[in-house]
């Protein structure tokens, strides 16, 4: 009797529990901030998810972005998924084509006044086929100049804002205002993005002038290096290296944050590094080139994982996440793929940081841009192309050669 | 099993069928048994599995394994030539990283036995990179390590010597990585020298001192072999360290420049973790493994030989 009485008493209390459980969900998002703005504002979504659904709370749990995907890799392979998280553009067809991104598109159709056609075309192209949708593209984040106003004051030059404005902000007037620079302030005249641009950020480095020249890295399975409109351009960089000194050489820290390069190459959401840098500084669209404009664009994307136990609330919160309100709130820090909030003045004033004429040089690189080249195989194209990139960033390099070799390198895996 | 008579009284207890000796195997596995589950599921599982894997092709993200035999093997060993290319390079910095952190060891070691006023302060100085952060160590040699600005290179300038780019430059760069990787090592083995030193009478050299001997024969004939055994230890865990060095490799130069220090614990770890290629990296952790194992035991057999 009494243990007939313990039995059914266990079994009730089991119920209550998996009852409550059910109905108090908590979704575990994955994010590379850390950032106290980012995570308010994300916390701030999320509660507003309440609203349609009480019982669920929503936890980001920040990874650092330099271990993000590979940590992301492991907690679902050890059986441990998120149930959604941030993804990077070069991550995005290594994990659509592993089939382990879950398709929203049932999600997002079903979710009331969700305008789906709203999306730029080209910024849901890494992230969509004609069927599935792997993920919704929250940062459609174009590079842009970042310059230390004071530096070009002192030199006595005009600063690229001005420049661009009147249309002579151009490859040549760069490598001509950076020498002037490094000469006139004996500070670098400008540093790769981050200062890695000899390391991980190889990429970031070489694709916006090759781009300017009107070239490409790939393009449809065949290596671009060694076209003769990316050997123009990386000709160009070397000589700013080696020749003119005027970038940030391999082997050498020349941090613009910290006021020892006069330019650098970033994005927005690296402004909140300004108000500290003690310094005037600006933004400014990339120059141009003989290819004309042609800005290059970081993208993220909001994804939900099919290993997820609860992938069906995980797409409704992606839904309500990247809904027009809410993308308009994250525009601050993540410029939109959203037209609807592109085109508004809402967009242009959200960044208290930067004025609202700089501002427009973002949304007008949104709309000419082209993501940062990915490929299911990016992890083994940047291991390969990396001996042969570090080979070329020699004083002595014949660049053409070294551009080849690159090629030969990564054609087999393109 | 022999059976003898129970005795005692612990074996009249609850369970009189067994006996003492039953009994004390009993405690005895009982005792171990936290300990055996530890090895058995952190160390000797992982093990097995390793061997496993590499006999397959078994993406992690996919989490797709086929069953290959020993493509693995043979991709690495007959197929891919970047494999033999890590090997040299292992090889290479373990030729350098072995005698100079031993000849460094064993000198700091006979200048620091004798008392002297300030020796505990030295072996402080010599012994404290030992335990300093690796991460920290890597990234102050980096920033020491840079090219025209850097401090190292500033200091040669002083004394007119135009240093080359350290960590962009391949050879270079193995050089720089292997003498940052011994001040930073070199402190072990300094104490388990000294600690041998200290183990050998005084009477030895004080016979021989009156016999005439000079200071570098009582170190030759007297010193030197009875330091033999720890000569023997220290020049086995070295090795060993250096095929296994990773996290200095992997802050310092990321394997580069032109993979001129992408050793074999590193390419491991870009197979198995970047490009997710486990049974691939597996099969390499094996050959790493019998590469390591087979110096060891040619160490021990040329030790054996010696004496």
């Amino acid at each position: 009797m009494k243990s007939a009485l313990k039995c059914i008493t266990v079994s009730a209390m089991a119920l209550g529990m998996m009852s409550s459980a059910l109905a108090a969900a908590e979704l575990r998002f994955t994010v590379w901030t850390g950032n106290e703005a980012h995570l308010a504002m994300l916390n701030g979504i999320a509660e507003s998810f309440k609203e349609t659904h009480p019982d669920v709370t929503v936890r980001f749990e920040t990874i650092p972005a330099a271990d993000y995907t590979q940590k992301l890799t492991f907690q679902l392979a050890g059986g441990n998924p998120p149930d959604a998280g941030w993804m990077m553009e070069d991550a995005a067809p290594t994990f659509a084509n592993a089939g382990v991104l879950e398709d929203l598109a049932p999600a997002l159709d079903a979710a009331e006044g969700y305008d789906l056609a709203d999306f730029s075309k080209p910024a849901m192209g890494l992230w969509s086929s004609e069927e599935q949708i792997w993920g919704v593209p929250f940062s459609t984040s174009p590079f842009v100049i970042f310059y230390n106003k004071d530096m070009f004051d002192a030199a006595g030059l005009e600063d690229p804002l001005a420049l661009a404005a009147k249309g002579e902000w151009d490859m040549d007037k760069f490598q001509e205002v950076s020498k002037a620079l490094k000469e006139a302030n004996g500070k670098f005249g400008f540093e790769f993005k981050d200062g890695q641009g000899y390391e991980s950020r190889i990429m970031h480095a070489l694709m916006p002038p090759i781009r300017a020249y009107g070239g490409d890295v790939w393009a449809g399975g065949e290596c671009g290096f060694d076209k003769p409109e990316a050997v123009a351009a990386v000709k160009q960089l070397h000589d700013m290296v080696f020749v003119d000194k005027s970038i940030v050489p391999p082997g050498e820290q020349g941090d613009y944050f910290s006021g020892n390069a006069a330019m650098t190459i970033n994005q927005i959401s690296r402004a909140s590094l300004m108000p500290n840098a003690g310094f005037k500084w600006g933004i400014a669209p990339l120059p141009t080139g003989p290819g004309g404009e042609s800005p290059v664009i970081g993208q993220a994307a909001v994804v939900v994982f099919t290993a997820s136990r609860q992938k069906e609330l995980a797409a409704e919160f992606v839904a309500h996440m990247t809904n027009e309100a809410n993308v308009a709130e994250m525009a601050q820090f993540f410029p939109p793929a959203r037209n609807s909030v592109l085109a508004s003045d809402a967009f242009v004033n959200s960044n208290e940081l930067i004025p609202a004429d700089q501002m427009a040089v973002v949304a007008d690189a949104i709309a000419k841009g082209k993501v940062l080249p990915s490929h299911e195989r990016s992890p083994q194209i940047l291991a390969a192309m990396k001996p042969r990139v570090d080979a070329l960033w020699r004083a002595d390099a014949n660049v053409e050669d070294s551009l080849k070799a690159v090629c030969a390198a990564i054609q087999p895996l393109l | 099993m022999e059976r003898k008579p129970s005795t005692g009284s612990a074996a009249r207890g609850s369970a009189p069928w067994l006996t003492l000796r039953m009994r004390e195997a009993m405690e005895a596995w009982l005792f171990l048994s936290p300990t055996l589950a530890g090895f058995l599921i952190f160390f000797a599982g992982p093990l097995v599995a390793v061997v496993w894997y590499s006999l397959t092709e078994w993406n992690l993200l996919t989490q797709q394994a086929t069953f290959v035999g020993l493509d693995n093997y043979d991709d690495a060993l007959f197929r891919n030539p970047d494999f033999w290319h890590v090997v040299r390079n292992s090889v290479v910095f373990a030729l350098g990283l072995v005698p100079l952190n031993m000849a460094l060891a064993l000198m700091l070691a006979l200048a620091l036995t004798r008392r002297f006023r300030g020796v505990v302060f030295f072996r402080t100085v010599f012994f404290a990179p030992v335990v300093t952060s690796a991460v920290a160590w890597a990234i102050v040699w980096k920033f020491l390590l840079q090219g025209e600005a850097g401090f190292v290179n500033q200091m040669l300038a002083g004394v007119g010597i135009s240093g080359p780019n350290w960590l962009r430059e391949p050879d270079w760069a193995m050089v720089a990585v292997i003498v940052t990787r011994v001040i930073k090592m070199v402190g072990l083995n300094m104490i388990l020298y000294i600690a041998a030193l200290q183990a050998i009478p005084r009477d030895y050299e004080a016979a021989a001192q009156l016999e005439g001997a000079s200071n570098w024969q009582i170190f030759r004939m007297i010193i030197w072999p009875l330091l033999g055994p720890t000569t023997l230890v220290i020049m086995v865990i070295t090795t060993i360290g250096s095929f296994k060095v990773f996290d200095h490799i992997y802050l310092m130069t990321g394997g580069g420049p032109e993979n001129g220090t992408l050793v074999l614990a590193f390419y491991i770890y870009q197979q198995g973790f970047q490009f997710f290629n486990v049974g691939y990296a597996s099969a390499l952790a094996m050959i790493m493994f019998v590469i390591v194992l087979a110096l060891t035991v040619v160490q021990l057999a040329l030790r054996r030989k010696d004496t």
